[in-house]
């Protein structure tokens, strides 16, 4: 490990409603790899942007190479020799590798683009890094590693001198993450420094020298890889005293009948074998980490997106669900996790938006009975406490928690009896959060069931009756929440799988 | 400005509404000064004569950009749909009222044939108007051997059709257009298809999770404008006489005129058909207005081609602004 | 991962495919096509209507190669059928009415193509109009000005052996009484031209990006507002040049027509592999794509079908061009 070449002191950075950084401080030297950890909203990637000139910081002070600096958009970042490699790729499907590589600043030959010169420099990038891939193959023909190779080679292109991975490897094979170890040695002996974004524990043992651990937004401490534990980082990532009183025991009879039963589904890499049950009346978590595949398992369970195999039964008999259309008529509701493209009609009406799904309902021969589907939108506003002046107000005007409402709302005339919640709170404030838990309970002693997938552990231990963790797109745990801690989630949740 | 906006009134009928019916009365005032023997009821029967099949058109095509989609086919297949049609009446002898018929269905064929492609396939749907613009085209070349039409005159017994528009100088036809306006205003307003076509427009991917058949909803779309487009055929075909295979495109960019300006959105989600009622009687007086100021129709396509630009530019400046 | 063994590999495929790619397939579709033509009529095998081939397929083909541009931003240009007509007229009232040289009236014709062009660039790029909708406004544009500009009559432009008819010669000499169809060699050479312009220069380039990931393109830091409106210039350049085809070929040149070319040539582009939600194409795919409009449109007659039988096909096969991209696009996903 070498000197520090980046120093970022007391960061500060608030959203309208959200602290998202507090006076975090977080170094890198030239040579090592340093990793970077927290929960899902800790403030990781937030902290990068400050960095990459994506936002500004309201306060705090950057010390790069001696100087303090402020970049104002990721060029001025790139310039000065700090690159990002995303985790989205932004790459040209169309276009061969070393097209990509040096999009926006081709050599120039003449009148023309010299791609004999841009292929050979990329080569010359690859063998730096030690891979070996045609400059000039199409992008789209390249394996999804192959393609992060290509952004890695991007961003050395650019003369860096700092390398943020974040989340490199959530979506590579073992031997493409293998090869990435490879390469982030070899940067590593070329004095760079690198700051590591993961959530995999077994990663960050193996390849960072330091970790730094961040928790709501907040910096925790910085630790020597070789000095610590998984247990001591987990520790760190959940320090915090849960305020809210977690379930104490299942509020499910024990012989409560199964309403939901899910067998050895399969759906592309993020769904493999997955199968629970789900009984009546009860709350069953979905915990894990970001991309561990609970979302594309609720997908693909609602029909939203195609699966290869597996069996759903509901209510003990067979079912095939193929389109959201199936799902909903043997009554499943999916509330998703992202509200605005996937829930709600932001330009339509609460009422227009309560009765999408059961529209047929509120029929007077033709027409639609107008007075039905206000009768019944406005019943649901008051046992929702949606507030709302009216329920002919455009949803786009609602705030977060009460957009969430009129989806359930949805749900709920459509008289769902399962509903599966993706991160019901996801940008809701506290208040708005603790009355969507009160209405889940409400709901589960009406006798409806409810998968919930959050990443929140609070969120997790205080509503769930059982928890099922995934990790990477297999089930890795399933346990009542009398035995459940949050060091027991997380490790099932960052299970090294072998 | 904002507090005549408030006025609940204003609102119930909308303010855009009220403005494009100044400027339509404006304008009528301003052809009327500007131009001699502008004024009186000749003139303004025959600009109704033109909104007429260019209101249903306009009408028709409201339905398909409150998807979210196009269709520029619309004016070849009434082109299609009059010429077909009456072709079966003048050469095979059909009763008029089947030949008027026979038009609707053409339409719903093109609708069907349009719709299937853009909901079930996924082909964009310029791409499907640019084929069946062609096809419609081909087609009643084809069937007609590339000769005009002319339909029966109102003088002779088959030609009760023309009742359809005017009868004496009472204009019937204006009538039927605005009670058909109303039933699409239901249609679009009051009913399952209309709820889950706008939707559709401005959220495709949230109503289908909602559990609604998208695509059976979409392609529905497209089959309502092409019966529309049929309806246009039989009114084009009462208000002028002959019929020319391979004309028509004209007639799109003037319906689709209509319909932006009256304040349906082109990315969909958004539609009023009273304002398109109004922005077709707007298209309409234009035409009329500039034939009678001694200008060419070349004019009118020109005209027409930057009314659109500009009304489908103020609905992208006004997007931009709310988000 | 076995890196030494894959690369190689997969350069060969990269070359299957190019072979087997949809250009190759087309390439021999057009000649199952004049093929099947000729077996079905002995006048078809003639080299008068060889010749008529070619002399349809100059202008449809100039507006393929510019229209590609646009078409692989993932737009398109649905003006460059009136427009070209219109740019013919313009030019052609220049020299027959105002006596000006033939070569400045083809210059107009060309210049005025660009003019239009650079307008669908602004209105698509500059102000984000939906680019089908901007090209059909101004694909009525051109008409009514074409119009205009004749004052409403065909234009005859000098016809052969006449004074000034020099440039009916770019496409077609006369040696010993044969006609030699130097047109195509003509058309070759742009394609060739405007293949490097796609492929080796940063207009090309920014094209291909802008319609692979618009957004990607603008982070890279290109200026994607000014490439996006080179896209639309050069379909508006090319629809110019086919208007000096088109004018070069047909004896006459009719205000109001026009309208129905922009879909052979799109289409012939479609058919040439270029997707139609963008991203991929090639100049000499478009090229062949149009023999195959050309050889429909030539040879239906001959077999007993009436000339509009041709805009039905044209149609249809359009469709099933796009539905094959579309379905391989969708078999490339799972």
């Amino acid at each position: 490990m070498g000197d520090v070449i980046l120093t970022m002191k007391g960061i500060d950075k608030s959203f309208p409603g959200v602290h998202a950084l507090d006076q975090v401080d977080f170094e890198v030297k030239t040579g090592e790899v340093h990793a970077l950890m927290g929960e899902n909203g800790a403030g990781k990637s937030t902290l990068m942007k400050v960095l990459t000139g994506i936002y500004t910081k309201d306060s705090g002070t950057i010390t790069y190479e001696g100087k303090e600096v402020e970049f104002h958009n990721t060029r001025e970042a790139q310039d000065a020799g700090i690159v990002i490699v995303h985790q989205e790729l932004n790459m040209l499907g169309h276009l061969t590798v070393a097209q990509n590589i040096f999009i926006g600043r081709e050599f120039k030959k003449g009148i023309g683009i010299d791609d004999k010169k841009m292929n050979e420099e990329a080569k010359k990038l690859f063998d730096r890094l030690n891979i070996d891939i045609d400059p000039n193959e199409t992008m789209s023909n390249l394996t999804v590693g192959k393609q992060q190779m290509c952004e890695i080679a991007k961003a050395i292109s650019h003369e860096a001198k700092v390398i943020i991975f974040d989340e490199p490897s959530a979506a590579l094979t073992e031997a493409e993450i293998e090869e990435l170890f490879k390469i982030i040695r070899d940067l590593r002996k070329q004095n760079l420094g690198i700051v590591y974004i993961s959530h995999r524990m077994d990663e960050i043992k193996v390849i960072t020298d330091r970790v730094t651990v961040m928790r709501d937004g907040g910096y925790v401490g910085t630790l020597i890889t070789e000095e610590c534990t998984k247990s001591d980082i987990i520790n760190m990532m959940v320090g915090r005293v849960i305020y809210e009183d977690p379930k104490q025991k299942s509020m499910v009879a024990p012989d409560a009948p199964v309403v939901l039963k899910v067998e050895h589904l399969n759906a592309g890499k993020m769904v493999q074998d997955v199968s629970f049950e789900l009984k009546k009346g009860e709350i069953l978590g979905f915990s894990g980490l970001m991309g561990a595949g609970r979302t594309e398992t609720a997908r693909a369970i609602f029909g939203a997106d195609p699966k290869e195999s597996g069996d759903i039964y509901v209510n003990g008999e067979k079912v095939i669900i193929n389109s959201p259309e199936d799902a909903v008529n043997h009554g499943i509701g999916y509330l998703s996790e992202d509200r605005k493209r996937y829930g709600i009609v932001v330009q339509k009406t609460i009422a227009e938006n309560s009765t999408m799904a059961c529209l047929e309902d509120y029929m007077k021969g033709l027409f639609i009975d107008k007075k039905a589907e206000h009768d019944v939108t406005q019943k649901y506003v008051d046992s929702l406490a949606t507030k709302t002046p009216s329920v002919d107000q455009l949803v786009v005007n609602l705030s977060g928690g009460n957009q969430q409402k009129v989806v359930i709302a949805k749900w709920l005339v459509k008289n769902c009896d399962i509903l599966i919640f993706d991160e019901p709170t996801r940008g809701i404030d506290v208040g708005a959060k603790s009355e969507i838990y009160k209405l889940m309970n409400k709901l589960t002693e009406e006798g409806k069931s409810i998968i919930m997938i959050s990443s929140e552990m609070t969120e997790i231990l205080r509503m769930s009756d059982r928890i099922v963790i995934m990790c990477e797109g297999k089930k890795t745990g399933e346990i009542g929440i009398e035995e459940a801690s949050q060091e027991l989630i997380m490790n099932m949740a960052t299970r090294e799988i072998s | 400005m904002e507090k005549i906006k408030q006025n609940p009134i204003i609102k119930k009928i909308g303010f855009n509404r009220i403005v494009l019916c100044c400027v339509l009365l404006l304008m009528y005032v301003l052809f009327s000064v500007t131009c001699n023997n502008f004024a009186g009821l000749p003139r303004i029967l025959s600009a109704l004569n033109y909104a007429y099949f260019l209101g249903f058109l306009s009408l028709g095509v409201t339905f398909v950009i409150a998807t979210g989609g196009i269709d520029f086919s619309i004016g070849p297949v009434m082109f299609c749909s009059a010429l077909i049609s009456g072709f079966c009446l003048t050469h095979y002898g059909m009763p008029v009222l089947l030949s008027l018929l026979i038009s609707i269905l053409v339409g719903i064929i093109f609708g069907c044939f349009n719709g299937y492609l853009v909901a079930y396939w996924s082909v964009p749907p310029f791409i499907v108007s640019m084929a069946s613009m062609n096809i419609a085209k081909g087609v009643a070349s084809v069937f007609t051997k590339t000769q005009s039409v002319s339909w029966p005159q109102g003088t002779t017994a088959e030609g009760w059709f023309r009742k359809l528009v005017k009868m004496g100088d009472f204009p019937v036809g204006l009538v039927i257009f605005l009670a058909v306006a109303v039933i699409c205003s239901i249609i679009l307003n009051k009913t399952r298809a209309g709820r889950y076509i706008l939707s559709l427009g401005s959220n495709k991917e949230a109503v289908r999770l909602s559990g609604v058949n998208v695509k059976k909803w979409e392609m529905l779309s497209y089959i309502i404008c092409g019966t529309l487009v049929g309806i246009a055929a039989i009114f084009y075909v009462a208000a002028y006489t002959t019929v020319q295979p391979g004309y028509g495109d004209q007639y799109n960019n003037e319906a689709i005129a209509g319909c932006v300006m009256g304040g349906t959105s082109m990315a969909g989600g958004l539609a009023s058909i009273g304002g398109t009622v109004i922005g077709v009687f707007i298209i309409a007086l234009l035409q009329e207005g500039i034939l009678a100021l001694g200008f060419t129709k070349d004019y009118q396509l020109i005209i027409t081609g930057i009314i659109v630009i500009v009304a489908v530019y103020a609905d992208v400046v006004a997007r931009r602004r709310k988000n | 991962m076995s890196n030494n063994v894959s690369a190689p590999a997969l350069k060969k495929k990269s070359v299957v495919s190019k072979l087997g790619g949809q250009k190759f397939i087309v390439f021999l579709v057009v000649i199952a096509l004049y093929a099947f033509f000729c077996l079905m009529s002995p006048d078809f095998r003639k080299y008068s209507t060889a010749m008529s081939i070619l002399d349809y397929s100059y202008y449809i083909a100039l507006m393929a190669i510019g229209v590609t541009f646009p078409l692989i931003t993932g737009g398109v240009d649905l003006s460059i059928g009136t427009g070209l007509i219109c740019y013919s007229l313009a030019g052609g009232y220049l020299v027959l009415h105002c006596g000006w040289p033939t070569g400045a009236g083809l210059l107009v014709s060309v210049v005025f193509g660009i003019v239009i062009g650079i307008l669908n660039g602004v209105l698509v790029a500059g102000m984000n109009l939906p680019p089908f909708l901007a090209t059909l406004c101004t694909c009525m544009i051109t008409r009514g000005l074409g119009s205009l500009c004749s004052q409403r009559f065909g234009i005859s432009w000098p016809t052969a052996g006449s004074e000034g008819s020099w440039f009916r010669t770019i496409f077609k000499i006369n040696v010993n009484g044969t006609q030699i169809p130097i047109g195509f060699l003509w058309i070759l050479i742009l394609v060739l031209i405007m293949a490097f312009v796609l492929n080796h220069t940063k207009v090309g380039r920014y094209t291909i990006a802008i319609g692979s990931n618009k957004e990607a393109t603008i982070l890279s830091g290109v200026n994607v507002k000014f490439y996006h409106i080179m896209a639309y210039a050069i379909s508006g350049l090319f629809a110019g040049l086919a208007a000096i085809a088109y004018s070069a070929v047909f004896a006459t040149v009719q205000p109001g027509t026009g309208a129905g070319f922009e879909l052979e040539a799109i289409g012939g582009a479609i058919i040439g592999g270029v997707s139609a939600t963008g991203g991929a194409g090639s100049i000499e795919g478009s090229l062949i794509g149009v023999f195959v409009i050309c050889l429909l449109k030539t040879g239906l007659p001959y077999i007993g079908l009436q000339a509009n039988w041709q805009q039905i096909i044209t149609g249809m096969v359009l469709i099933a061009a796009v539905l094959v991209d579309i379905i391989k696009r969708k078999r490339a996903k799972v």
